[in-house]
């Protein structure tokens, strides 16, 4: 197995993973979600025919296409779900 | 001035484009320059922006679509064919889509929005607006004549590059800020760099492409517009609206044709009165033209015994306007 070869980490970065836990994770996953939201907006406003939104002329909207195929679905569920109460505290 | 001391003058400005209400002989004067011009040792391209273009018919040979075909020595035509490519350019990106994902098949979704996007009525002037910076971008050419879509279209055409301006530096800044968090992410977790944003290097890509197509057409230096007017009340009243509007959006006027003279001469002649009140009117709206736009008019084209289709009428025109 793979495992058995791996170093054993040193004390050193186990206290700098767990310094990193402790202090830095939380503001790095909400710059991810921001990041994602952000990206969600973008493809809104580049591919919105998507939706029926035609926003943008549509000829360039095409040349960025190929760079969010692997986004539409998890943006189109996000776009067109039913959004309550609850979306603003989580 | 006239219109040969014009091009004379002014030897940098190598994009010549004829403008005008429809059916008052844009195309005429577009193939009458580029055949001057080429006459004169230029290296000459006519091309046409128009999805209905009549390039072919004036020079009497079918250049749909086949690229620059020349037509005598130093003159080439062209007559863009939008829809092949869309169609070319559908298939880039399917290609770029099944490449980039090592997909079998483009998804469905993706397919229909390919579809969708293709069936927009703004696809097929974006598409004519890309190909022409391709032609005029390789600069093989001394002078380039646009033969102009009617007025409405042109404008569409020059108001289009400044709203995709705008757009486009607005997705390009949210861009930009998600950049931002990107890398504030990788920096907290202490990663050594951030993957290049292709979409960023696209949009960059994209807002030179419109840049270098706008700034032509808004070129004082390398740009000569030219109106084409007939005299006759509407076509006068819509030629100083669209002159006003062209001025807004920075388009250097370089002069006016009068067209579809009908020569005063014949009223020597015993004529029909029908023909002597068009002569009456029109010199009532020529002093009017003349009034308005005193210096500017660069030549007087008179109606003439045929239709100009086929290179010796051509060239009987290009005399007329740029003889003497």
């Amino acid at each position: 197995m793979s495992d058995e070869f791996q170093p054993k980490k040193s004390l050193f970065q186990n206290l700098k993973e767990i310094i990193y836990g402790m202090a830095a994770h939380d503001m790095s996953r909400y710059a991810i979600r921001t990041r994602a939201s952000m990206e969600h907006l973008f493809i809104l406003i580049t591919m919105g025919d998507l939706l029926g939104v035609p926003i943008l002329p549509p000829y360039y909207s095409l040349r960025l296409l190929p760079y969010v195929v692997p986004q539409i679905a998890t943006w189109k569920r996000r776009m067109l779900r039913e959004k309550d109460l609850s979306d603003a505290m989580f | 001035m006239s219109l040969k001391e014009t091009f004379l003058k002014n030897p940098d400005r190598r994009y010549v484009m004829f403008g005008g209400k429809g059916g008052l002989g844009k195309t005429t004067f577009s193939a009458a320059t580029a055949f001057w011009l080429a006459s004169e040792g230029k290296k000459v391209l006519v091309f046409s922006v128009d999805p209905q273009a009549s390039l072919s018919d004036i020079f009497q040979r079918d250049i749909f679509g086949k690229g620059a075909v020349q037509i005598k020595e130093n003159l080439w035509a062209q007559e863009i064919d939008a829809d092949s490519h869309i169609k070319e350019y559908q298939g880039e990106i399917r290609q770029k889509i099944l490449d980039m994902y090592g997909f079998d098949k483009v998804p469905d979704e993706i397919e229909q929005y390919i579809q969708a996007a293709s069936a927009e009525p703004a696809m097929e002037e974006s598409a004519i607006f890309d190909a022409v910076v391709d032609i005029v971008v390789k600069g093989a050419y001394d002078y380039y004549i646009y033969d102009l879509v009617p007025l409405g279209h042109a404008l569409y055409y020059l108001s289009m590059a400044k709203v995709y301006d705008e757009w486009i530096n607005r997705i390009t800044k949210l861009r930009e800020e998600m950049r931002e968090y990107e890398e504030m992410v990788s920096r907290l977790k202490q990663e050594k760099h951030t993957e290049e944003d292709q979409i960023l290097t696209e949009l960059t890509y994209i807002k030179n492409r419109i840049n270098a197509s706008s700034r032509i057409l808004t070129d004082r230096e390398k740009t000569a517009f030219f109106f084409v007017v007939v005299p006759e009340e509407m076509i006068i009243l819509d030629t100083q609206k669209a002159a006003k509007l062209f001025a807004a959006f920075d388009v250097p006027i370089a002069g006016y044709v009068v067209n579809r003279m009908v020569p005063r001469e014949l009223l020597e002649q015993d004529i029909p009165p029908y023909l002597k009140n068009r002569i009456e009117m029109q010199a009532k709206y020529l002093n009017q033209i003349k009034r308005d736009l005193d210096t500017q008019v660069q030549a007087y084209v008179p109606e003439l015994e045929r239709d100009v289709t086929g290179l010796p009428m051509i060239e009987k025109l290009a005399g007329i306007m740029y003889g003497g």
